[in-house]
């Protein structure tokens, strides 16, 4: 301590990492040492699962070849029922992973059964975004004890609808909701990495985007305004096309575009809309 | 020195590799191939099991515990979401250090629609970040109730909409089993009028006069899914009946029929139409 304010701080946080670094600089001899105990655990490692292997696939070709299984066939009968209920524990987890990826939502029993935990997973277009989780009290009635939900999600509203009367129906809309979210984030995403085209607006619902883009001829400023009416979905029910340049907004390429804006992805119409030449 | 032991590590690493993919990969093909045969040998197993070493003996009661779970778990998904799966055929295509591809082979029934799904799911991780994706999606479905799903399907297998294709699946079979019941109805409640020449599971009712013969009613109620997964159903009715009555009809009921069918389908719902239709016919 009273080097530091002899010196400064500065100093002394110098001197910390000069020694430091000096701890790092060990002897040659004993990384050596290192790297020989690794071989060594490896190699027992290693023999442990050939030994293990073979004997999962004699295991194997005796139930191929529907034969008798004996004592001896697996060493020892433990070993045996260890071997067939890894088998069994990997079949249901790839099952529950099957699951997930199919349904959007994992259930989990917790609190020796007071409670579920489910977790909704959302997806855009074949890519798994965010999953958000939250504890369900079944104890009495059914009531939501614990959430990651974000707040601007309508949560509440669809909760007093459905949570106590059909859960099924419950998880149902609230994964529609989350899904139409994470498809609405993904596309603003996409948006930007096209490059062309500013995002210029948009809330945290993604319910609301104004896009700026450049009309390619006329180098026109061009902006959309998107509105998503529905939450449980992705697409806009709402498109305007406003320009300084009247002549252009209501030509029929743009009418074609506020339709393509309507049905489909935005990333998607817009790419459509640079490869006839609309924007920049 | 160092350069060979770091070498000699790198071998045994994918030695380790190569004997735990091997290993998974018999582990899932018995499970997958023998799963009866399995749980009768565990149960032999279970029932004279004595000696052994302690630590053993705890692996194999937690991995009891953790199965006991997860199939309470799976029966509680399989409840909530109505999609029960009969096959799951996991198989790991590729496995680097970052990335990990695997097919999904599934088949099962999501009410009482069968279905079959394949693809692959890329997994990516990198340093911050983890990247999970669907591609290579292919779905079959059979079935009388799937001729008109052609469209949707193929726009699901374009966009890999797993979740979508899972929720239209069950709306739809919803509405498939809203016009089933109500066919079964009709024809319980009138055995000798209605008649259902595909079963209850198709898309027509017929409705016959006992007394006069040639005259029909043929209801067509069938349910359409856009490519966007919107179901619609759409009831129509279709009458027949002989040519010289036709001659006589001169209050054009033949072609007026289907539009008077229609604004009764708005005002009464389905069932009172159709009882009404049933009634003209059964005097």
């Amino acid at each position: 301590m009273e080097n530091v304010r002899q010196q400064g701080v500065l100093d002394h946080l110098m001197m910390l990492e000069r020694a430091g670094t000096r701890r790092t600089e060990r002897p040659q001899h004993s990384r050596l040492e290192e790297l020989r105990n690794a071989i060594a655990t490896l190699h027992v490692k290693r023999d442990r699962l050939r030994i293990e292997t073979v004997a999962v696939k004699n295991l194997k070709q005796k139930m191929d070849q529907g034969m008798p299984l004996e004592d001896h066939d697996y060493g020892d009968l433990l070993q045996l029922e260890k071997a067939l209920l890894t088998s069994r524990h990997m079949k249901l987890k790839d099952l529950q992973s099957a699951h997930s990826l199919i349904a959007g939502y994992d259930l989990m029993e917790c609190n020796q059964g007071k409670s579920v935990c489910v977790s909704l997973h959302t997806a855009f277009e074949g890519v798994y975004v965010e999953t958000y989780n939250m504890e369900v009290d079944l104890t009495r009635t059914v009531q939501i004890s614990r959430h990651n939900i974000p707040p601007y999600v309508p949560l509440e509203m669809i909760a007093k609808q459905t949570l106590q009367t059909d859960f099924k129906g419950f998880l149902q809309t609230l994964s529609l909701h989350l899904n139409a979210l994470a498809g609405r984030k993904q596309q603003i995403s996409l948006i930007m990495e096209l490059g062309t085209v500013k995002v210029i607006e948009r809330n945290q619902l993604c319910n609301f985007l104004i896009l700026m883009c450049k009309a390619q001829e006329e180098s026109e400023t061009v902006l959309c305004t998107l509105e998503y009416g529905d939450l449980t979905r992705y697409l806009p029910t709402r498109v305007t096309i406003e320009s300084e340049n009247t002549t252009l907004v209501e030509s029929q390429q743009w009418r074609k575009n506020r339709l393509l804006l309507l049905e489909f992805p935005v990333h998607c119409a817009l790419l459509t809309m640079r490869k006839m030449g609309s924007i920049a | 020195m160092e350069q060979s032991y770091e070498e000699e590590i790198k071998i045994l690493q994918q030695e380790i590799e190569m004997y735990e993919a091997e290993q998974e990969n018999c582990m899932r093909s018995i499970s997958t191939e023998h799963g009866d045969v399995m749980q009768s040998i565990l149960k032999t197993v279970c029932s004279h099991k004595e000696r052994g070493d302690g630590v053993l003996k705890k692996d194999v009661s937690k991995l009891i515990t953790e199965i006991t779970n997860m199939e309470t778990d799976l029966r509680r998904q399989t409840k909530i979401s109505e999609i029960s799966l009969s096959e799951c055929c996991v198989k790991t295509l590729e496995k680097r250090k970052r990335e990990t591809i695997q097919q999904y082979r599934l088949s099962g029934h999501c009410r009482f629609l069968s279905f079959q799904v394949e693809f692959a799911l890329t997994e990516i991780q990198d340093s911050d970040s983890f990247l999970r994706k669907v591609t290579d999606l292919n779905i079959i479905v059979d079935g009388a109730e799937f001729k008109d799903l052609g469209a949707f399907v193929s726009r699901v297998e374009e966009t890999k909409s797993l979740y979508l294709f899972f929720r239209t699946l069950r709306l739809f079979s919803d509405r498939c089993d809203e016009r089933a019941r109500t066919f079964r109805y009709f024809k319980e409640k009138y055995p000798d009028v209605v008649c259902l020449p595909e079963g209850c599971s198709s898309e027509v009712m017929i409705i016959q006069s006992p007394s006069l013969t040639g005259y029909t009613m043929n209801i067509y109620w069938s349910i359409s899914v856009s490519k966007e997964g919107v179901i619609k159903p759409k009831i129509e009715l279709l009458m027949k009946m002989p040519d010289q009555a036709q001659q006589m009809d001169s209050q054009n009921v033949m072609e007026t029929a289907p539009e008077c069918f229609r604004s009764l389908l708005m005002i009464f719902g389905v069932e009172i139409s159709i009882e009404c239709l049933i009634k003209t016919m059964h005097f």
